[in-house]
């Protein structure tokens, strides 16, 4: 089983109380009570969108990973048992949609990169960085950093990314990715190693 | 543990994934080996750089349109095969293999036998009169949405059904903000709703009306309360434009000092200085400015708060 990690991760350190109120939205949901449902998702929902949003980098695809994770969460509701914690589960969905969408947009080879292109807009520089207590050339280099790091995710694998983004920016354990994965702790090592690699080599002048 | 060793562990080590031994034996061979320390000096700061570039966030309003896609897809698919398959599915989910083939069995062998047994020449009795469709009692379930069912009795005498629901209706209100009715829904929505693209399209609609008591409460509430730091700063924006009082003057000063988000902060500086020359400007806000303009943790509020204070200073 995952550990804890996940749970803890999103933000949720599930009380005894929120436990047994979240097993009780899920028995609700699962007899067909579609408020109880909608409760489930806003439980968990910004933190789905938020993984999504830097996996994918685009609001439009985010918004299209958010809805497939939550139709199959709906669909295959029935047949989640509750002696397994939620959130693992839940996680697990977003992984393997995730996951998909990756393999897919690296495979679509008439997809060009989106950073560096002639013209394009690049997500990345497009994002308003006007954090107070940035100057203008500040917020120009965290633009420029931003852009280059967009490339260099782009040259990941979709199994280096994933593991990337889940233990750099969600913060789980190595074993608990491996889970997620479908893979094994020492497999999830090694592509984590692999991913830091690539994008030391491709951002060493920024360092 | 040699210098290719140090090499492969050390994203493990910056993340923390090493056990004891291991952290032990990284951390002897760096304590020897200058070369393995600059090269995690450098691991470091490119882990530094990726913390510190601007990650996609999720706003607000791409939420909303997330929960409302997700909202439509959601209604469309219970009107489809697959809600009624898996209503049925998890009646039989629920009890053992074993059972739900005795109860399938059971049904298979009801179902031959009345086959079997079945009149054949006779024709189904008429529907009683009064049983038909406009025997229905009860409100148009046309834009209803079913939250749960407490009864569901068939009367067998009249082939009938009684089911006890409890729905719930989509209404539209419409009226204009003068009408106490409609500007109470919208103050209640934007105190209470969960949904912060909703509170925030109500605090625009409300805009106008800032200065009748009750929006002008709900305003302040929202700039003190509110859990979403865009809202927050859309009802000071607002807030700005009131009618000048001492709520108003302590609810800016809350938002200064106490608000996590250093936007805000900023706007209520704007504000404040704004209001410079209004009466007990300087005995409450010049203090809370001085404190700020050293203190806050945010550089920008720190100037702005010092630029503030020169500014009342030299309308003095």
């Amino acid at each position: 089983m995952v550990d804890g990690a996940c749970l803890e991760l999103a933000g949720k350190h599930e009380t005894s109380r929120e436990g047994e109120a979240e097993r009780a939205l899920i028995r609700r949901a699962q007899r067909g009570d579609r408020s109880a449902f909608d409760a489930l998702v806003r439980l968990y929902d910004q933190e789905v969108l938020r993984l999504t949003l830097r996996l994918v980098r685009s609001e439009e695809e985010a918004q299209d990973l958010y809805q497939e994770v939550f139709l199959k969460v709906y669909r295959s509701l029935g047949r989640f048992r509750l002696e397994s914690r939620f959130s693992t589960w839940l996680y697990r969905v977003v992984t393997n949609v995730c996951f998909d969408h990756l393999r897919q947009q690296k495979s679509r080879s008439e997809l060009p990169a989106r950073a560096g292109g002639d013209g394009e807009l690049d997500y990345a520089q497009a994002l308003a960085d006007d954090r107070p207590g940035l100057n203008p050339e500040q917020a120009l280099r965290a633009r420029e950093i931003s852009r280059r790091l967009e490339v260099a995710l782009r040259q990941l694998s979709p199994r280096e990314r994933m593991v990337f983004e889940l233990k750099h920016c969600q913060g789980l354990k190595l074993r608990a990715i491996g889970e997620l994965c479908g893979t094994s702790e020492e497999a999830a090592k090694n592509s984590l190693f692999r991913a830091v690699q690539k994008l030391r080599e491709d951002l060493s002048d920024l360092v | 543990m040699n210098c290719d060793d140090l090499e492969i562990t050390s994203p493990l080590y910056l993340y923390d994934e090493l056990g004891a031994e291991e952290r032990a034996a990284f951390e002897a061979h760096l304590a020897a080996c200058a070369a393995c320390r600059t090269r995690l000096e450098e691991a470091r700061r490119l882990r530094r750089l990726l913390s510190q570039s601007p990650q996609p966030e999720a706003t607000p309003e791409l939420l909303v349109r997330c929960r409302q896609a997700l909202d439509d897809a959601l209604d469309h698919e219970q009107l489809g095969w697959r809600s009624l398959l898996r209503g049925w599915m998890w009646q039989f989910s629920a009890v053992p293999a074993t059972h739900a083939v005795a109860v399938l069995t059971l049904a298979l062998f009801g179902f031959l036998l009345g086959w079997t047994l079945r009149p054949r020449a006779r024709s189904l009795p008429p529907v009683a009169p009064g049983a038909t469709a406009s025997s229905f009692v009860g409100p148009d379930l046309g834009d209803v949405r079913i939250r749960h069912i407490s009864e569901v009795a068939p009367d067998p005498q009249s082939g009938g059904v009684r089911i006890t629901l409890d729905a719930e209706r989509r209404v539209t209100l419409e009226g204009s903000l003068d009408d106490p009715r409609i500007r109470q829904v919208l103050v209640d929505t934007m105190r209470g709703y969960d949904n912060p693209g909703i509170r925030r399209d109500t605090l625009d609609a409300l805009r106008t009306q800032r200065d009748n008591p009750a929006v002008r409460t709900a305003l302040l509430y929202a700039l003190r309360h509110d859990a979403n730091a865009g809202m927050r700063l859309e009802a000071l924006k607002t807030a700005r434009g009131m009618q000048w009082d001492p709520d108003v003057r302590q609810a800016l000063l809350g938002a200064l000092e106490q608000d996590a988000n250093p936007g805000v902060r900023v706007a209520a500086v704007d504000a404040l200085v704004e209001h410079a020359q209004e009466e007990g400007m300087n005995e409450t806000v010049m203090p809370v400015l001085l404190k700020l303009a050293a203190s806050d943790q945010n550089p920008y509020v720190r100037l702005q708060c010092q630029a503030a204070v020169r500014k009342m200073e030299g309308n003095e």
